[in-house]
């Protein structure tokens, strides 16, 4: 063997594999803003190996061959990553400072007035699963609603009474986009229901006052419903209820999936066996269906919603000036269909738009007067959203919203149609400053132009919010509310100006463990109501827009999931101090539908053994006002208390099928709405009277609730 | 001649075997930090791996894995919540390089059984389907990688606990696992093979 080759090949040995390329250091120092060394941040020149952690002292130091200009990141969770451009000789003893990442859990939210229901935010007061499983709301999104603060119990009504507002003051948005006819059609005394399957709903925002530059045309409060991006999996749901029972059916693909609901219910049986205080002619009866497609684009996401259902019911309520009572039906189509595309346009704007459109038409007969009347509105919204930075955001818009409402009224006497067409356009722009983790800033303006009014309006919003400890911020909202008259109004007299409110909020959050309690104090101006001179609003009535008022009180909200094992309960107060001049008031007065003191305790307990959640809600309303003309003054009595306590019991037979049972106001309490007087008084003077009482005192509820997913057939648990 | 021959080969073939890759060197090491139980520190050298090398979707996966299973143990929300947001961003990362892969499916229903176990109120509506539906595809995929097989059974006995049914019926199939793990052979270097221990101790506790 020659040794001549040997060290050759040692030599190439030494050059191909044992790189003698000199290395240099790279180190220094990572630290947050108030100086505390960050331990664990990972620390690389870009596209290469070489890197380090720091350690406790928040030091690194790494070898590399690399030379010239490099990349060195530093990056660290709920931190921005860092970057910087040198020479890898300069890159020695540098002192890093990163910055918090404001989208992490403990920075400061804009939280006056909001109230949500989501998985995805730290200020959410109720979880999706709520508003299916709380015992007096009967699977209807807004029965669970209204357990929150700041909403008033209006049992014989079933919609949203907010902070002293009429039912009408609150708009409810899908997606962004505003939904016209939210509520199936009902009579005087029957409680009406939300007409969406809360299923498809993954978050719901409540806000209460004080919200954003993006909404108008809502005095009080605004709901907005995000239907679920994409579904979990194919599956098909079956529900069998005493009422009546639905069927859906989810299907995905690759990017796409859809989704289609039906339901029919039918309240003829119950009727029969638990027959209430109506004598019902056609018990109601509802069909319904709606689907959702969605389909996920290079850059975005489509979805496009349809619902369309149809309501009958006949029926003859006690009257107290009619000895046989007064009769009336019904008949509702109403078809609501909302698209929406949400996506990125390059790094730093985002798009977001959509439409809806709702055709409804009613058709209702009252003692031998008929009356139709089809509504068709339309909504259409653009809203972009640029991102100067981490910490500044800009968001502007425009809308247009269009509604063609037309009214046919006739009886053996007279027979007239009327209606009107409005047209109101919108441009909104807000801005999101988070200046500090402790301190953030939501200011907007929206203006808008109503062609019916000729009226122009700008209303200003603002909000901060201030972190004040580790679990717990201050928030405060301002903002100035536009909304047209309501339709009974509009229908008869157009030459009116839009109505408006101005909110002051101060709200306080604390969220630690499991635990939220809320505190909110809130004051309400309205002006320009509208007023009119007679007992119903009609063609002979006077309109003004002179009426004005006021509410103003304390919310408070206390959730715990945590003191008690296997119990969630939350608790609910408002105090409410409202009047207002409106409508047809002689003087300044608390309308029926507020009441001074309302308190909801829901509570939810998990039994392991048994599979169960038996849950109770309780609610609580003081008197409501109402005027008794023999009596001097007007709305001057008030009902007696609102009592009612709802039980539901929800058993896990398998991972899928439920079965539900739920009884509303367990122990029978008498409850008023209210009183209806005899329009004229008696041989003695005497005006008499009758107590507006529930349709039904309780309600029982029974459903099989059975969901058959994809590989439900092989799903052992069904063979067990 | 023959012999210098033979002794230059040998010389070669030792320099391959010892000589590796910058890639092989930091996979290693990750490996031998995770081992040493510096996870931190050995989910951030992954991290850089997956950076350097964006075409391979072991760095990320394993980036990942080191973030869940970290978070099985940690109860701040303040920390679990970005933590899963980034171990998420990192198995997106993985399945972009690498579609339909059972063992980035097992990852991702691990991931969000993590969320679950946190706050199954919360979440457990949420990802439940989701869980199973992962593990069914995986299952479709690739069924008889152990830790596919491993993990449905898991789940799927989790799930029987839950409603007081008997975990009985899974036994076979975690045993069917142990059996997989003998004969699994991984794909190449630094694939998945791990899980038999895992195995084996979730046989112990639910099966007799």
């Amino acid at each position: 063997m020659s040794r001549i080759h040997f060290i050759i090949i040692i030599t190439l040995t030494l050059f191909s594999f044992g790189p003698l390329r000199a290395q240099q250091t790279i180190s220094g120092t990572v630290l947050q803003k108030n100086g505390t060394p960050i331990f664990g941040a990972n620390v690389y020149l870009e596209g290469t190996y070489d890197g380090a952690s720091t350690d406790e002292q928040g030091n690194f130091s790494f070898k590399t061959s690399e030379t010239g200009v490099q990349t060195l990141v530093v990056s660290y969770v709920s931190f921005q990553p860092f970057m910087m451009a040198g020479d890898v000789s300069q890159l020695r003893g540098v002192t890093i400072t990163l910055k918090e990442d404001f989208n992490s859990l403990d920075t400061v939210v804009i939280s006056a007035g909001s109230l949500e229901a989501s998985d995805n935010s730290k200020v959410s007061v109720l979880k999706p699963l709520d508003v299916v499983t709380t015992a007096s709301a009967l699977g209807d999104f807004v029965g669970a609603l209204q357990t929150l603060p700041g909403t008033t119990t209006v049992a014989e009504d079933g919609r949203l009474f907010v902070r002293g507002g009429d039912a009408g003051e609150t708009q409810i948005f899908i997606d962004g986009i505003r939904v016209f006819t939210p509520y199936t059609p009902t009579t005087n005394n029957i409680p009406t229901r939300g007409r969406y399957s809360p299923f498809l709903f993954d978050g719901i925002t409540f806000s209460t006052g004080g919200y954003s530059a993006e909404y108008g045309q809502a005095l009080s409060s605004v709901l907005l419903l995000n239907t679920v991006d994409e579904p979990d999996q194919e599956k098909t749901e079956i529900a069998l209820m005493t009422v009546g029972g639905g069927l859906g059916n989810t299907q995905k693909w690759e990017n796409s999936s859809l989704s289609v609901n039906a339901s029919y219910i039918n309240l003829a049986p119950y009727i029969a066996a638990l027959p209430g205080r109506n004598d019902w002619q056609k018990p109601f009866e509802s069909i319904a269906g709606e689907t959702v497609f969605r389909k996920k684009l290079k850059n975005g996401l489509f979805k496009l919603y349809a619902a369309y259902d149809t309501t009958n019911f006949e029926l003859t309520q006690e009257d107290i000036d009619v000895a046989e009572g007064v009769s009336f039906k019904l008949k509702n189509n109403n078809f609501y269909t909302n698209a929406s595309y949400r996506g990125d346009l390059g790094r730093t704007w985002k798009i977001q738009t959509g439409g809806s459109f709702t055709h409804s038409k009613n058709e209702l007969g009252i003692i031998g007067s008929d009356i139709d009347n089809t509504e068709n509105s339309f909504h259409f919204k653009l809203k972009f959203r640029k991102r100067f930075s981490n910490q500044v955001k800009l968001s502007f818009g425009a809308e247009q919203f269009l509604t063609d409402f037309s009214e046919d009224f006739s009886n053996p006497s007279v027979s007239a149609n009327y209606g009107y067409n409005s047209s109101i356009s919108a441009a909104f722009a807000e801005t999101d400053i988070i200046f500090s983790k402790e301190f953030a800033l939501k200011a907007g303006v929206r203006g808008e132009y109503s062609e019916l009014f000729n009226q122009f309006t700008v209303s200003p919003r603002a909000s901060v919010a201030y972190k004040t400890g580790k679990d717990s911020q201050l928030s405060v909202a301002y903002g100035d509310f536009y909304q047209q008259p309501f339709q009974d109004v509009l229908k008869f007299q157009q030459d009116l100006e839009a109505q408006k409110t101005q909110h002051y909020i101060l709200n306080y959050q604390y969220v630690a463990n499991n635990r939220i309690f809320r505190a909110e104090a809130y004051q309400k101006q309205y002006s320009n109501l509208v007023t009119f001179n007679t007992p119903m609003p009609g063609f002979e009535s006077n309109f003004t827009n002179n009426g004005d008022g006021f509410a103003q009180g304390i919310d408070l909200f206390w959730r715990d999931n945590q003191s008690i094992k296997n119990v969630d309960y939350w608790v609910s107060y408002s105090l409410l101090d409202t009047e207002r001049l409106y409508q047809n008031f002689p003087t300044a007065a608390t309308p029926s539908f507020a009441n001074t003191h309302n308190a909801s305790v829901v509570t939810k307990y998990w039994i392991e053994d048994w599979k169960s959640q038996l849950g109770f809600s309780y609610q609580y309303g003081s008197g409501r006002t109402y005027t008794n003309p023999n009596v001097e003054g007007f709305l001057q009595e008030k009902t007696k208390d609102f009592n009612s306590l709802s039980l539901n019991w929800a058993y896990l037979i398998d991972p899928q099928k439920i079965l539900y049972v739920s009884v509303n106001n367990v122990f029978g309490f008498n409850n008023i709405n209210g009183y209806q007087y005899a329009s004229t008084p008696d041989a003695s003077g005497n005006f008499n009277r009758r107590a507006l009482r529930p349709a039904q005192d309780q309600f029982f509820f029974v459903g099989f609730f059975w969901t058959i997913s994809e590989d439900g057939t092989d799903n052992q648990l069904d063979n067990l | 001649m023959k012999h210098l021959f033979n002794i230059t080969a040998l010389f070669f073939l030792t320099i391959a075997a010892t000589a590796q890759t910058p890639y092989q060197k930091g996979m290693q090491k990750a490996f031998d930090m995770w081992k040493a139980g510096e996870a931190q520190e050995a989910g951030n050298l992954f991290e850089r791996i997956a950076q350097a090398e964006p075409d391979n979707w072991l760095p990320p996966f394993y980036a990942a894995q080191v973030l869940v299973f970290d978070s099985f143990s940690e109860k701040d929300e303040n920390k679990l919540v970005p933590q899963l947001k980034k171990a998420q961003d990192l198995v997106n990362d993985a399945k972009a390089i690498s579609k339909d892969n059972a063992e980035i499916l097992v990852l991702e229903a691990q991931l969000l059984t993590a969320w679950i176990v946190f706050d199954g109120q919360k979440y457990g509506m949420k990802y439940s389907g989701k869980v199973s539906e992962l593990y069914n595809k995986a299952n479709q995929l690739a069924p008889d990688n152990p830790r596919v097989v491993l993990g449905k059974a898991e789940w799927d006995m989790g799930a029987a606990k839950w409603f007081g049914k008997s975990t009985e019926p899974y036994c076979k199939d975690i045993k069917r696992a142990i059996e997989l793990f003998a004969t699994f052979t991984p794909q190449g270097e630094f694939h998945p093979k791990g899980g038999l221990e895992h195995a084996q101790e979730v046989l112990a506790q639910n099966c007799k």
